[in-house]
């Protein structure tokens, strides 16, 4: 019985653990978004400010991408495992919930992104 | 700042050739290669399964210069990621524009 409750109890933790770490606030990333990072220009002036047309092709369009996606691209970038000579610069810059805000605000915004099979 | 200049010409420099290469890609020979993408990017909403979770990205719409970047930054193991790395090694030039080309196509 007693084995039951702390199983369950650990089942719970781990969710809500799950849900409180995945949580961005995409207000504070539209925000974010246009804001230097350091001494780094902002998303905004290669990705375009919603992220959905960047200024030149070699930018991928943010907007539509999903947020785990881009928190696992800002994050990789950050720790220098993918590596870009401006992207490193610009993650460096970002917090954890920096990202987390970031990646709420370009999923939630529209372009011609999509699943495709 | 001379370093910066630096990595950035040579990233111009570097992203010319794919640009070429995209230029000549075929939406239409792109349906003979799709199989090997399709197993992870053609099922809605699938996730890696280890060692993180996360969506794999959505293809369609997206730049034709920047998915032939990527697939040929995985070929050459600059980008870093095991299946990814094996697909895009049995890529050619020409089977890597197709697919940037077909996926930027949208259908």
């Amino acid at each position: 019985m007693r084995r039951i409750f702390v199983v369950t109890c650990s089942l719970l933790a781990l969710v809500v653990s799950a849900a409180l770490e995945a949580k961005g606030n995409a207000e504070k990333g539209k925000t974010r978004a246009v804001t230097k990072a350091g001494n780094q220009e902002p998303c905004a002036s290669c990705h375009g400010a919603d992220g959905a047309k960047p200024v030149a092709p070699e930018n991928p369009i943010l907007a539509g991408q999903y947020s785990d996606y881009i928190v696992k691209a800002l994050s990789d970038y950050k720790s220098g495992k993918r590596k870009s000579a401006v992207m490193n610069g610009v993650a460096a810059e970002l917090s954890k919930q920096d990202i987390e805000d970031l990646a709420a605000w370009f999923s939630s915004q529209k372009s011609n992104l999509h699943f495709q099979r | 700042m001379t370093i910066r200049l630096l990595l950035l010409a040579a990233s111009l420099t570097l992203a010319a050739p794919a640009f070429a290469q995209q230029a000549a890609g075929d939406p239409k020979e792109a349906h003979k290669k799709i199989a090997m993408c399709e197993g992870c990017h053609g099922i809605p909403g699938y996730k890696t399964a280890y060692p993180l979770v996360y969506h794999v990205p959505k293809l369609g719409g997206q730049s034709a210069v920047y998915l032939s970047n990527a697939l040929n930054a995985y070929k050459s193991g600059q980008r870093i990621h095991p299946s990814m790395r094996g697909i895009a090694a049995s890529l050619t030039d020409k089977d890597i524009a197709d697919l940037a080309a077909y996926y930027a196509a949208g259908h």
